[in-house]
């Protein structure tokens, strides 16, 4: 079953970042929440809110495609991927419909 | 293969303001790249000068980064050298319109096989938000600070009466279709205009009260409108709003095409 697809994390590449929230617009989700503390470069770069819950997290290895990809799409300064991670305990995530 | 495989990551972050569409445009266009199976040594990208302009600068091919205006001139020498090349060319609207004006509609005329992306963002961005002639009635510039009281031009209506054999426009909010015209239009042989109504929070915004993307991004999402719905409204002799931006296809046809063999 799910348990032993590799599964992936999602990551906002904090050197790209430029702080525009587009991500924040157009998450389906609303996984990305907009910042609250500029980081070193003086960006105020997203929060991630349950990014286990991106569809691309669970699904894009077993797919082999990106599924959604809104958010990396939009993302003008590339800062979206997603790499990969040991698999979730899929009985804590919750999924939405 | 994901559409970020084809960035310089080594040039990345860009130099473009946080915000700006045109990183999305770029995106969307690798994406369209991505999915028509090509390789590096297939495309070539060009560009004239503007901040749209520097889009080639970022993508792991061969480019052309060349003179205002005149990247169609050089695209079209490129296309007739080696025709096995797929030719894409990302312009903004100054570059394509003002300077690059009569170069555009002689290359629509002629239909030469290349892609034409277009960033428009309704002013010049790289040297300070002068107008440009895409500018909106009203729409304040450095150049015209109380509003422009000129008439802007309609770049696919123009591509299209040139004789452009694909012409389409959406904007960054439209991702996916945006994605999908692209496309459209490297598959189609001619010559193929995408115009993209793009933000420039800087320039443009910082003069029109829309410094704030996500505003923009609300104009785009509101007062767009797809072309099949303007063209009911024609017909029922209702007024299309003049603040909405018409999106959509509006033409994919086979004039005869100069730059393809066979
Ligand atoms: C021959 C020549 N004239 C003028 C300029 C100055 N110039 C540089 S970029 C630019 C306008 C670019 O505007 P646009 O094509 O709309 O691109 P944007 O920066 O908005 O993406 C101008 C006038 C130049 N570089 N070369
Ligand atoms: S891929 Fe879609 S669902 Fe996943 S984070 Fe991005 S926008 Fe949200
Ligand atoms: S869209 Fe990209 S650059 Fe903008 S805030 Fe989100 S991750 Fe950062
Ligand atoms: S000036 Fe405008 S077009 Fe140029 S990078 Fe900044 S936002 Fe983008």
């Amino acid at each position: 079953m799910v348990k032993d697809v590799p599964c992936m994390r999602l990551v906002i590449d904090e050197n790209r970042c430029k702080g525009c929230n587009l991500c924040v617009l157009v998450c389906p989700y609303k996984i990305f929440r907009e910042g609250k503390k500029p980081n070193r470069k003086g960006i105020v770069v997203p929060e991630l809110d349950r990014p286990e819950r991106c569809p691309n997290c669970r699904l894009r290895q077993l797919y082999g495609r990106t599924i959604c990809g809104l958010c990396q799409l939009i993302c003008p300064d590339q800062a979206i991927d997603w790499i990969g991670e040991e698999p979730y305990e899929h009985m804590k995530v919750a999924i939405e419909y | 293969m994901n559409f970020l495989e084809w960035y310089r990551v080594d040039r990345l972050p860009s130099i473009f303001c946080a915000g700006c569409g045109i990183g999305t445009v770029i995106n969307c266009t690798l994406s369209a790249v991505t999915s028509m199976g090509w390789r590096r040594n297939d495309v070539v990208f060009l560009s004239g000068i503007g901040c749209s302009s520097r889009a080639p600068g970022y993508i792991r091919t061969d480019s052309l980064h060349t003179t205002h205006g005149r990247a169609l001139a050089f695209a079209t020498g490129v296309k007739l050298a080696e025709p096995r090349l797929n030719v894409i060319l990302f312009t903004g609207d100054g570059d394509l319109a003002a300077i690059g004006g009569n170069h555009f509609i002689h290359a629509c005329r002629r239909n030469i096989d290349l892609t034409v992306v277009c960033v428009n963002n309704y002013i010049y961005g790289m040297t300070g938000g002068q107008g440009s002639p895409t500018t909106p009635v009203g729409a304040r510039s450095s150049t015209t600070p109380y509003g422009s009281t000129e008439t802007p031009f309609d770049l696919s209506e123009l591509a299209m009466a040139a004789g452009a054999n694909y012409v389409s426009r959406w904007t960054p909010y439209h991702t996916k279709e945006l994605t999908a015209a692209v496309k459209a239009g490297l598959e189609t042989p001619g010559l193929s205009f995408i115009e993209v109504m793009t933000q420039c929070p800087t320039g443009y915004g910082r003069a029109n009260r829309l410094r704030d993307v996500k505003e923009f991004m609300e104009i785009f999402r509101m007062r767009s409108m797809l072309k099949q719905k303007a063209d009911r409204l024609l017909k029922e002799g209702k007024p299309v709003p003049p603040d909405a931006i018409v999106i959509g296809e509006f033409v994919r046809r086979s004039r005869p095409v100069m730059g393809r063999r066979g």
